[in-house]
């Protein structure tokens, strides 16, 4: 297969360091495996966002928190697309919560990558729901810090009956290419939440590679609970299973709607109906 | 010849079916009816009525007094009883104790043959409608229980029933509609309903998403990839909308938009009826973007300005929003005018699946790329706002305003939406001119002409501020004076509207 370009001309603005710049080269990775044409993605607001103007592919670049409901519209527009949603931590966990649980439910057949660096990075450092217990922010008061705990969004997307889950080390760009790769191949909705650091506003949560391990592929849910519960997002504690931790095969969105699965036979969207 | 009609009861009594019978049998001999409805919001039990209204003539209201009251209940009679004409009826449910969940066709019956149908004419319907001898012998038990009054004699008229939200519905659809988004909200959901059942033989597709801020981004994404995409809400939900309105303005994917008002704010009054979200429908959402607010004032109009939104939101990937309430949406209008010749909607755009194609949020230059360059940024707005100018002009092909009445009449009314169809019937015989206002953005040259024209302008609105009041100021810089307000959540009615008109032009 020829190998497709999915560069653009335009300035990266991330700051330098940031691990975003080894997920998108993870993304470029596994996307080289696809036909470009055929790719959609949908970008969310803040730092993980700006991916739309660095990837020569269609796409929508969305509202706060709204990346997710607008793949699930594309998957409604075109089934025979494969659609990537891009969010971050703050956008999918915070404003977008919602729209997350209600994916697990309908199982659109799109591919989300979370960029989780555990804060707000780009309206200059709050606290997300996966930031730590004491996170000092401009938005606590100096010498309290964050009050909440955070979730576990691993936890969520399990209980949220969400058909593929995957954990994966910004900083191991192979095997994050990988993942993304099994997870745009997973027909459903598939949830790869990326662990990386905020060099500039959360240091404290940086440097987690000694807390990680790879874990085989899985599909039993028990396990799966177990694999959820051995990091609690809060500290440098416990110890963080890469790789996928959830998968099941159920029937997706498309396969639930005649008017869909016609388009999705006959490899077009509505507009050619 | 025209008569009012009562039907009470308790919610689940089955009132509906009674005026849904009675009017088939109306509009097959030629007549017209309007049936409105008036329910609180509950389930079972409490007090539901309807007033069907039908005449010989064209009719789109209900008047105050009563010709007759169909009581399912006690409190049906003991409610409305005040409202009865001195030669009025009531037909109750007393003679009928017996018939249980049949009561309704007994009364059906009833009505029917105090109308002078013959009893074939009767059972034939409910033969149609029911096939079951418990429901025959009800209806042929009420029919004997009362003695002719009328003897309505059979009309030429080609006379159809409509309520807004079929009729919206028929647009979508005559549009080849390929999605419609929505999150359940009374009286939106009308079209919710009628989209869904037909989806399948039609080959569009429903979803009920899981809230409206997700419906309008889902909306937007399929919308992205060419299909042609409706979201339908009322207030509350169009105010959660509103952040996909203004990235809609930006992002510049089509889409139109059915927002069904009720009275507010806050839960307000959620089964009743109020025009108070014509501010919000032209300008909710941040920032200044273009698009088009239709307001249709019947069914007819509903099938007719849907079709045109969908046609304008292709032609200039910009945001149509069709303006109803719940008046127009749930009542039962008849009408003999056939609507105009169905446009055809193209999607001419490119779409994800062949090169590639963005949208987004952002400032951005012509290629999709985001900017912040204070040039481009400037350009860019320029760009909107001559966009819009194209819209008006092009709106101008369609029927932005209507002129009723006397046309050489100094006395004009301005209205809008679902209260053209009482407006007609209140000015009938009277020396006044009625402009019906149908696009309210862009909004018709026309209207300050025929304003300098009159002697007396009266606004007649159900909101509390006259906010068509206010547009027309804010276009025109012309100030109405007289203004006709309702905001109890009850449509005017014909009469109590022509005895206040007419106060107007002593």
């Amino acid at each position: 297969m020829k190998k497709e370009n999915l560069n653009t001309n335009y300035g990266i603005t991330w700051c330098p360091g940031c691990p975003n710049y080894l997920i998108l080269e993870s993304v470029k990775q596994a996307l080289s495996n696809f036909k470009h044409e055929e790719l959609c993605m949908v970008t969310d607001i803040g730092c993980h966002g700006k991916t739309f103007d660095y990837l020569n592919i269609s796409g929508i670049y969305g509202l706060h928190g709204r990346a997710l409901p607008t793949a699930l519209g594309v998957t409604l527009g075109n089934p025979n697309l494969n659609v990537l949603a891009f969010m971050g931590d703050g956008a999918l966990y915070s404003e977008g919560i919602g729209h997350f649980i209600h994916a697990g439910r309908f199982n659109p057949n799109l591919t989300l990558i979370v960029h989780d660096n555990q804060s707000f990075s780009l309206t200059t450092g709050q606290a997300t729901p996966t930031s730590q217990t004491g996170f000092k922010t401009k938005a606590n008061y100096p010498e309290l810090g964050e009050f909440n705990n955070p979730f576990n969004p691993i936890r969520i997307a399990l209980a949220s009956n969400v058909s593929f889950i995957a954990r994966c080390n910004a900083r191991d760009i192979k095997h994050t290419a990988e993942i993304i790769e099994k997870a745009i191949n997973h027909r459903g909705f598939s949830y790869v939440e990326i662990i990386q650091d905020c060099i500039i506003f959360n240091p404290e949560m940086n440097n987690k590679d000694k807390m990680m391990y790879k874990v085989e592929d899985n599909s039993d849910k028990k396990i799966a609970e177990k694999l959820a519960d051995e990091w609690d997002y809060n500290s440098k504690a416990g110890k963080i299973p890469l790789g996928v931790l959830y998968q099941e095969k159920k029937s997706i969105l498309t396969d639930k709607w005649p008017q869909l699965s016609k388009l999705e036979n006959k490899g077009v969207g509505w507009v050619k109906r | 010849m025209k008569l009012n009609i009562l039907i009470g009861g308790k919610a689940g009594q089955g009132i509906n079916k009674i005026s849904e019978i009675v009017s088939e049998v109306l509009i097959s001999y030629g007549y017209f009816t309007f049936n409105y409805r008036d329910y609180p919001s509950l389930i079972r039990g409490g007090h539901n009525f309807n007033i069907l209204c039908f005449s010989d003539k064209r009719i789109g209201s209900i008047e105050s007094k009563l010709d007759f009251i169909i009581a399912m209940d006690e409190n049906t009679v003991n409610e409305h009883k005040k409202n009865l004409k001195k030669d009025g009826i009531i037909i109750d449910y007393k003679k009928f104790e017996s018939l249980g969940r049949n009561l309704n066709i007994a009364l059906s019956g009833a009505l029917m043959k105090v109308l002078g149908f013959e009893e074939d004419v009767l059972l034939k319907i409910i033969q149609k409608e029911f096939n079951n001898e418990e429901s025959i012998l009800a209806a042929k038990k009420g029919y004997d229980s009362q003695e002719r009054k009328f003897n309505l004699v059979k009309l030429k008229n080609q006379v159809k029933i409509l309520s807004g939200s079929q009729a919206v519905s028929m647009g979508a659809i005559n549009s080849k509609m390929d999605l419609f988004i929505a999150y359940p909200m009374t009286p939106a959901t009308g079209l919710l309903h009628e989209l869904a059942s037909k989806q399948v033989e039609s080959g569009h597709m429903v979803f009920q998403s899981e809230n409206e801020v997700g419906a309008i981004n889902q909306a937007l994404g399929a919308s992205f990839t060419g299909a042609k995409t409706m979201v339908g809400t009322s207030g509350g939900g169009y105010d959660l909308m509103t952040e996909g309105l203004s990235f809609q303005g930006m992002s510049e994917i089509p889409l139109v938009l059915y927002l069904c008002s009720r009275p507010g704010p806050g839960t307000g009054l959620p089964t009743y009826t109020m025009q108070n979200d014509l501010d919000i429908a032209l300008r909710g959402g941040h920032g200044e973007a273009p698009r088009i607010v239709i307001a249709p004032g019947d069914p007819i109009e509903c099938i007719e300005k849907t079709n045109e939104a969908f046609c304008l939101s292709e032609e200039f990937n910009c945001l149509s929003i069709i303006l109803s309430d719940k008046h127009l949406a749930e009542s039962e209008f008849s009408s003999d005018r056939k609507p105009n010749k169905i446009l055809s909607v193209k999607v001419k755009r490119a779409v994800p699946g062949k090169g590639v194609v963005k949208a987004t949020s952002y400032e951005h230059d012509k290629f999709g790329n985001t900017t912040e360059d204070a040039e481009i940024a400037r350009v860019s707005a320029d760009n909107r706002i001559a966009k819009y100018k194209k819209m008006k002009d092009y709106c101008k092909k369609f029927e932005m305003i209507k002129i009723f009445g006397n046309k050489n009449s100094k006395n004009l009314i301005i209205g809008w939406g679902s209260t053209k169809t009482v407006i007609l019937d209140a000015i009938e015989g009277e020396n006044f001119k009625f402009l019906q206002v149908i696009y309210m953005k862009p909004l018709s040259n026309e209207i300050k002409k025929e304003m300098l024209k009159a002697k007396n302008v009266i606004l007649v609105e159900q909101n509390v501020t006259g906010q068509l009041g206010r547009l027309i100021r804010e276009k025109t810089g012309l100030k109405i004076d007289k203004r006709i307000l309702k905001y109890d959540g009850r449509p005017f009615t014909q009469d109590e509207l022509k005895k206040e008109l007419l106060k107007n032009i002593k």
